[in-house]
C-alpha cells in the first residue's frame, strides 16, 4: 500500500492559508511550466516549490524524495525513447545497434531536458497542492466553480470511501499474509483476486447501509455541507504575487 | 498507465482535455438522469469508484517484479457501462494525482480517454458481443478486461507518438518505439489482470449473483448455468 498524500497534507505547516489561494499558485505553476518553451521556469518551480513544502510545509525530505521517483522513471523511460527518436541540429552521439543507426541530437537533447525540466516542475506543482491542501477543503472550491451537485456529492462520497476500503483491504491482506496466501505466483493470484472479490462485496453492502444511513437522516439528494470561509492576508497575497511574477518572467525571457 | 504532468506539450494536452469532455459530460448527463430516478445509485455508484481506486492502488502480483497497477476500469465499465465508468474514472484519476502523485492535472484529459473511454469502451463491447455470441461467461470477462488495459496502453503509446513524432518515418515509427518500451511491463500486466478480474467474477457469481442479475450484467438463467455444475 502506498502513501496517502492526504494524511500530511491535514498537518502541514501551511494548513492555514487560503485554500483557493494555495490552488492557483500551484496551477498557474502547472500552466507556467507546460506553456514555458525553455527549462529555466520549470526548474525554478520546481526547486522553489520543493524547498517550500520542505521548509515552510514541514514535509519530511525524505517522503518527498521518495514521492519524485514516481515520475522520474516514467518520464526518463519516455525521455530515452524522444532522445533517439526526434532529430534536428548536430549530432552529439551517434551507434548502431542490430544495423540500426541510433543517434542522440542537439535538439532532440534539448528537448528532452525541457521535458524532464517540465515533469520536475509539473509534478512538484502537483505535490504542493497535494502535500498542502486537504481534499476536504477541495470540495467548497469545487461548488464555487459551479460543478454539477451530483459530481460534488459523487466526489465527496468516494473520498470518504477510499480510507474505509483501504482499511478493509490491508485487513483482508494482513490476513491472507497469515495463511500463505502470497507465496507462490499462482497462489497469488488467487489471493489477490480474492481479495478484489470480497472487497467488491463488502463495498456493496457498505453502500447499501450507506442509503439507509442517509434516508434515516432525510437525506433528499442533495448534501449540504457548512464552509468556514476566510480570505487570504494581504502578505500571502502579496507573496503569491511575486513569486507567479518570477516564474512569467523567468517564462518570458530567452535564455 | 498515467501520463505524468508537464509530459505532454500544447497543443496536445488541450486537445486531449476538448476529446474527453464530450463523453465525461454524457456521463454526467447520465448520471443525473440515474440519481434522480433511483436514489439508491449515489451511494452505490460512491462505493464503487472507491473501489476502483483502491483497486488500483493495490499491487499485483508480478512476474518481472517491476511496478504494476491494474486499472480497475475494465470491472467498471462491465457492471455500469462505459459512459458513467468515465465519470468515475475522472474523479478517481483526480484523486490519484492528488493522493499517491500518479499522473497529473494537465495530461487529465489525455489520461482519462485512455483509462476512462478507450478502455472501458472496448471491454464493455467485448462483453456485451460475447454475452450476445453465448461464449463462455469467464473467457469473455477475461478478454474484456485484457483487452481494455492493451488498448489503454496503446491509445497512451498513441498519444506519446502524437506528440513526439519521429524525425525519420514520423509518428508510425514513434508508435514502435513507445509501443516496444512500454510493452516490457504492460503485456504480461494486461493478462494478470485479465485472469484476476475473471476469478473476481467468479467469487462475485458464487457469493452474491443476485447483484449482478440487478446491476443487468448477467441474465438470471446465466447465473444458474454457470452456478448449476457447481451446485
Amino acid at each position: 500500500m502506498e502513501h496517502i498524500l492526504d494524511d500530511y497534507a491535514h498537518t502541514n505547516g501551511l494548513r492555514e492559508v487560503d485554500t483557493r489561494l494555495k490552488l492557483l499558485l500551484g496551477c498557474s505553476c502547472i500552466l507556467i511550466g507546460i506553456l514555458s518553451a525553455t527549462p529555466y521556469a520549470p526548474l525554478f518551480i520546481g526547486i522553489s516549490l520543493g524547498c517550500a513544502v520542505v521548509l515552510l510545509a514541514r514535509i519530511p525530505v525524505g517522503i518527498y524524495l521518495r514521492l519524485l521517483t514516481v515520475p522520474v522513471s516514467f518520464a526518463v523511460t519516455s525521455c530515452i525513447v524522444i532522445l533517439l527518436l526526434t532529430g534536428g541540429g548536430g549530432e552529439i552521439w551517434a551507434w548502431s545497434v542490430l544495423g540500426q543507426h541510433l543517434a542522440v541530437t542537439a535538439e532532440s537533447a534539448d528537448l528532452a531536458l525541457l521535458l524532464l525540466a517540465r515533469t520536475f516542475g509539473g509534478m512538484s506543482a502537483l505535490f504542493f497542492i497535494a502535500l498542502t491542501t486537504p481534499a476536504v477543503e477541495l470540495f467548497g472550491v469545487m461548488r464555487c466553480l459551479r460543478l454539477p451537485q451530483e459530481f460534488i456529492d459523487l466526489s465527496m462520497l468516494i473520498y470518504r470511501y477510499i480510507f474505509i476500503l483501504i482499511g478493509e483491504a490491508i485487513a483482508i491482506r494482513n490476513a491472507q499474509v497469515m495463511r500463505h496466501g502470497y507465496t507462490t505466483f499462482r497462489n497469488s493470484i488467487s489471493a489477490f483476486s480474492m481479495l478484489a472479490a470480497m472487497l467488491f462485496l463488502r463495498s456493496w453492502e457498505k453502500g447499501e447501509d450507506l442509503l439507509r444511513t442517509m434516508d434515516a437522516r432525510c437525506y433528499d439528494g442533495k448534501l449540504s455541507v457548512i464552509e468556514q470561509g476566510c480570505r487570504p492576508s494581504s502578505r500571502a497575497l502579496c507573496a503569491a504575487a511575486v513569486y507567479l511574477g518570477t516564474c512569467i518572467a523567468l517564462m518570458i525571457l530567452p535564455g | 498507465m498515467h501520463i505524468m504532468e508537464g509530459f505532454l506539450p500544447g497543443p496536445w494536452w488541450q486537445i486531449w482535455f476538448l476529446i474527453s469532455a464530450p463523453f465525461v459530460i454524457y456521463g454526467l448527463y447520465q448520471l443525473k438522469m440515474l440519481v434522480r430516478e433511483r436514489r439508491e445509485a449515489l451511494p452505490l455508484l460512491a462505493v464503487a469508484g472507491a473501489f476502483i481506486f483502491v483497486l488500483s492502488s493495490l499491487k499485483l502480483p508480478s512476474v518481472t517484479g517491476s511496478c504494476s497497477h491494474p486499472t480497475g476500469t475494465g470491472l467498471g465499465a462491465i457492471l455500469f457501462g462505459p459512459f458513467i465508468t468515465s465519470v468515475l474514472a475522472l474523479i478517481v484519476l483526480i484523486y490519484q494525482a492528488l493522493f499517491l502523485a500518479h499522473g497529473g492535472l494537465t495530461t487529465l484529459g489525455a489520461n482519462v480517454f485512455s483509462m476512462g473511454i478507450a478502455g472501458p469502451i472496448i471491454a464493455w463491447l467485448i462483453y456485451r458481443a460475447g454475452m450476445k455470441a453465448g461464449i463462455n461467461t469467464f473467457v469473455t470477462v477475461f478478454l474484456a478486461a485484457s483487452l481494455a488495459d492493451l488498448s489503454t496502453y496503446i491509445v497512451t503509446s498513441m498519444q506519446l507518438a502524437l506528440a513526439f513524432p519521429a524525425e525519420v518515418g514520423g509518428f508510425m515509427t514513434s508508435l514502435a518505439a513507445f509501443g516496444t518500451v512500454f510493452a516490457i511491463t504492460q503485456v504480461p500486466l494486461a493478462i494478470i489482470e485479465g485472469l484476476v478480474i475473471a476469478l473476481v467474477f467468479k467469487y462475485i457469481i458464487s457469493a452474491r449473483p443476485d447483484l449482478l442479475v440487478r446491476l443487468n450484467v448477467l441474465s438470471e438463467s446465466a447465473v444458474d448455468r454457470i452456478r448449476g455444475p457447481a451446485a
